[in-house]
């Protein structure tokens, strides 16, 4: 039981905290700017060729579904594609980034904490929740949408390759926005902005309570990277269950 | 001199990035060889720590990701299946994305990011602590005693879990099928019972195999070689986690095309 509250609450204390010290030293910008660059820097080739990879492999599943049941699989095209730009795009993109971004934070913020760095900023009068949780929340919450949306169009794209080269169906299907509405933007944008948001603060609540030496840092980065992970898919899980709710 | 500087800047990227693929290709195919080498040595206890710790403990992580794996696909393909009208194929096409893609690919990651740095962790602060250096002092392989029982131990607890997930996000599937589009359960285990056949559940748990593989020669690999202080702890931690995760998205997509073509 309070395995579970401390995983929902620890990131929404750091929130407030960061929030808070946030409007009182305001918003360091240009740091901002370095951890987006790092963030999408880092991230964009793990994200982009991951989910190529993931995009070939939905279709060669779709494909033999297909076969079994409608006999050709352009038919799945346009369903493929909303579920993929709704879904599968910000969520997969969302876990990849978790994986590279709430490891590499974790990690760093851990191992300023066990080498008394975070005592030091304190002590020169500096906050580290507005010096080092603010920039990395704001480079999570416009990173990632920009990063599942190229993670989209590279699936897309390897998918409708596939589609074209080893099936020998039209793979323009697989890029055909029929079904794609505003509502399907909105529960992709709300995914990856929540896991944005959520990625930077469990591995900044895992980082910051890092106590000991070498191997603090090293289970720190275990326990950031997981929540960071799990809290993805329970974002999903809960824009998902809200939009079916609402029929949307 | 600074336009060469230039022209060989792109060069020198490619050599470095060749030099280091070479590297860690060469790291992973000698953890390997080494690990086989050392499993008739194997330290039993420490297997057995490892089982509890990569098993056991890993079971409300495991057991929460395949819960809410199952809903997810099921609220998503409920869209698809009211559009194309075909409810009572739920179970089949669920169960089918659940066994071949969503189970075996969700608990990679998610046990990557907790096995993958946990291990690649231990390695490297022992490795930073010179205890593993200690260890080949008085004569003891690391191989047999550190690296080989998690390797073991890795297997066998995806192959325990990939079952337990499997059973569990099927269940959740079939529960969130009746709550959400009010499919009966008997309509759900009907078709997924009909269409499916065990040839289904073996491509499941050949993917959680090679995913559990993967995870703890990398993560091994990894730890065994990093260098430094408590900045290159984290670093091992944090590039195990990556690399096991591009590792899964490569197996998956070698391994759906070898699967798919030889049961078409």
């Amino acid at each position: 039981m309070s395995a579970v509250l401390s995983f929902f609450g620890a990131p929404a204390v750091m929130l407030a905290r960061t929030v808070r010290a946030s409007l009182r030293d305001g918003v360091p910008w240009r740091e901002s700017l370095v951890q987006l660059h790092e963030l999408g820097g880092r991230s964009v080739w793990l994200v982009m060729s991951g989910m190529a990879f993931f995009g070939a492999v939905l279709v060669t599943i779709a494909n033999s579904q297909a076969t079994r049941f409608v006999g050709n699989v352009a038919v799945l095209g346009p369903a493929y594609f909303e579920l993929l730009i709704r879904e599968l795009g910000p969520v997969m993109s969302a876990m990849l980034t978790a994986s590279r971004a709430g490891a590499s934070h974790a990690a760093e913020l851990s191992t300023m904490s066990v080498n008394e760095q975070v005592e030091a900023l304190e002590m020169s009068a500096g906050d580290p929740y507005a010096d080092l949780v603010a920039p990395r929340v704001i480079a999570g919450v416009l990173g990632v949408p920009l990063l599942s949306a190229l993670g989209t169009v590279a699936a897309t794209l390897s998918a409708a390759t596939v589609a074209s080269v080893a099936f020998g169906v039209d793979g323009r299907a697989f890029m055909d926005p029929r079904y794609v509405d505003g509502w399907d933007l909105l529960a992709a944008g709300l995914k990856a902005g929540g896991c944005g948001l959520y990625i930077p603060l469990a591995a900044a609540v895992a980082g910051l309570n890092a106590k000991g030496g070498a191997e603090a840092v090293g289970e720190a980065t275990t326990s950031g990277v997981v929540a960071a992970s799990l809290g993805c898919l329970l974002i999903d899980f809960a824009v998902s269950l809200a939009f079916q709710l609402l029929r949307l | 001199m600074e336009s060469t500087g230039a022209r060989m800047k792109p060069l020198a990227w490619l050599g470095r990035t060749g030099l280091d693929a070479v590297r860690g290709a060469g790291a992973l195919g000698l953890v390997a060889g080494r690990t086989v080498l050392g499993l008739p040595r194997l330290e039993r206890r420490e297997l057995a720590r490892a089982l509890v710790q990569f098993g056991y403990d890993s079971l409300p992580l495991a057991l929460a990701t395949a819960a809410l794996a199952g809903v997810i696909v099921v609220l998503q393909s409920g869209l698809y299946i009211q559009r194309f009208g075909a409810r009572a194929f739920l179970g089949w096409a669920a169960g089918y994305g659940v066994l071949w893609e969503f189970g075996p690919l969700l608990l990679g990651l998610i046990m990557s990011a907790r096995i993958g740095a946990r291990n690649a962790a231990e390695l490297a602060t022992m490795q930073v602590g010179g205890q593993i250096e200690g260890l080949r002092g008085i004569g003891l392989d690391p191989f047999a005693i550190l690296v080989a029982p998690r390797v073991v131990a890795m297997e066998v607890s995806m192959l325990a879990l990939s079952a337990f997930t499997f059973l569990v996000a099927i269940l959740f599937e079939s529960v969130a099928a009746l709550l959400t589009l009010g499919l009966p359960l008997r309509v759900f285990y009907g078709t997924f019972a009909d269409m499916l056949s065990p040839l289904d559940l073996l491509g499941g748990v050949v993917k959680t195999g090679a995913y559990g593989l993967a995870i703890s020669l990398v993560s091994t690999a990894v730890g065994l070689s990093a260098r430094g202080g408590a900045r290159a702890v984290g670093e091992a931690a944090a590039s195990a986690v990556v690399r096991g995760c591009a590792a899964i998205f490569v197996l998956d997509f070698l391994l759906t095309s070898l699967l798919a073509g030889w049961m078409a």
